[in-house]
């Protein structure tokens, strides 16, 4: 297997989605696991009484920083190995819990040619299977040209400068 | 009876605005084993991230790319963080927000992350060291219809031991 073929920026047209990223449904395994792998010990992620009673919570809590890495994941896998997820930026206003399927979208904003790569703006969120937006945020990734090169890695923005 | 918001900028918090943390290096290099928790943890087996075949643009396998963001783990120095979980108002986190930081000490009890801004330049590969420099770049309060919220924005910078820049983040922690 060799490297994958992400989007070309020709193709790229403004108003397009890109492919969504499902996650879920989300467990509490789910979450303590992903607590474990980092080593995150906030309660509200696993103690069920302490979330609910302490804090007033509806159920112990999906981590924001899992979700961040999501939103990553559905520009990286976008970007392939030949562009590069550049710039993300998200706020995490919803609270996601046990039950829920989480989808995380993209939609294309602007796009322009700079140097030898193609920049492409996207709105970027994360719905739950009730269709509410938590995960509200911005993107800016990087692509090759049809015919042209992949985008350089590790990424350097001073490419997009160079004639 | 009339209520007063308190004000939790005090001097002493402001006095931590701007502090900024020496670089530090996380305890131990990127691991094998740590990356495939994390990467399946998240639920996604991209094969660069364990496939050599796959990661020949990256030089072999990698880190997720946010991977260097949680690779601060306690030292042995630091206190055990669960030891102090049979007293009931512990919420299990740090007020230390970084590492090389002040805590900030505000005796609000909730605390949730409000979101991120990075900029990605290239992932961590086991084996490299990850160097931290963090930054309170700015720590305010707004007072809402549910009472005061303060805001911790904080400026982190990821780079390998070789200097190599990996990502930098501007993260807001939310204090209500």
């Amino acid at each position: 297997m060799g490297d994958t073929q992400g989007a070309v920026f020709d193709d790229i047209e403004i108003g397009q989605y890109i492919p969504a990223v499902v996650k879920g449904p989300m467990t509490t395994a789910h979450i303590v696991r992903w607590s474990a792998a980092m080593e995150n010990w906030h309660r509200i992620h696993y103690d069920w009484k302490y979330a609910t009673e302490h804090d007033g919570l509806p159920d112990v809590m999906v981590n924001g920083s899992w979700k961040q890495h999501v939103m990553i994941q559905l520009l990286a896998d976008w970007a392939g190995d030949t562009g590069w997820a550049w710039k993300v930026a998200f706020q995490f206003r919803g609270m996601n819990v046990p039950g829920d399927t989480l989808t995380a979208w993209g939609r294309v904003t602007g796009k322009e040619q700079r140097g030898r790569f193609g920049v492409v703006d996207l709105e970027i969120g994360m719905l739950d299977q009730k269709g509410q937006e938590g995960t509200p945020g911005t993107a800016r990734v990087v692509l090759p040209l049809r015919g042209g090169p992949p985008v350089p890695y590790p990424f350097d923005p001073a490419i997009l400068d160079a004639a | 009876m009339s209520e007063t918001i308190p004000d939790y900028i005090t001097p002493e918090v402001k006095a931590i605005i701007g502090a900024e943390a020496p670089p530090i290096t996380a305890r131990h290099a990127v691991e094998s084993s740590e990356v495939r928790r994390f990467h399946q943890a998240l639920i996604d087996n991209a094969p660069r991230f364990w496939d050599p075949e796959a990661s020949k643009r990256y030089g072999g396998p990698v880190a997720p790319m946010g991977f260097p963001v949680h690779v601060f783990r306690r030292t042995e120095e630091e206190p055990d963080p669960l030891a102090m979980m049979d007293q009931p108002d512990y919420d299990g986190v740090d007020r230390a927000l970084r590492p090389g930081l002040p805590p900030v000490l505000v005796p609000l009890k909730r605390l949730m992350n409000g979101g991120y801004e990075y900029e990605l330049f290239r992932h961590a590969r086991p084996g490299e060291g990850i160097v931290l420099k963090s930054r309170y770049a700015d720590i305010y309060q707004r007072n809402g219809r549910t009472g005061p919220i303060v805001f911790v924005v904080i400026e982190d910078s990821y780079e390998t031991g070789a200097g190599e820049k990996l990502l930098r983040s501007t993260n807001t922690i939310i204090l209500r």
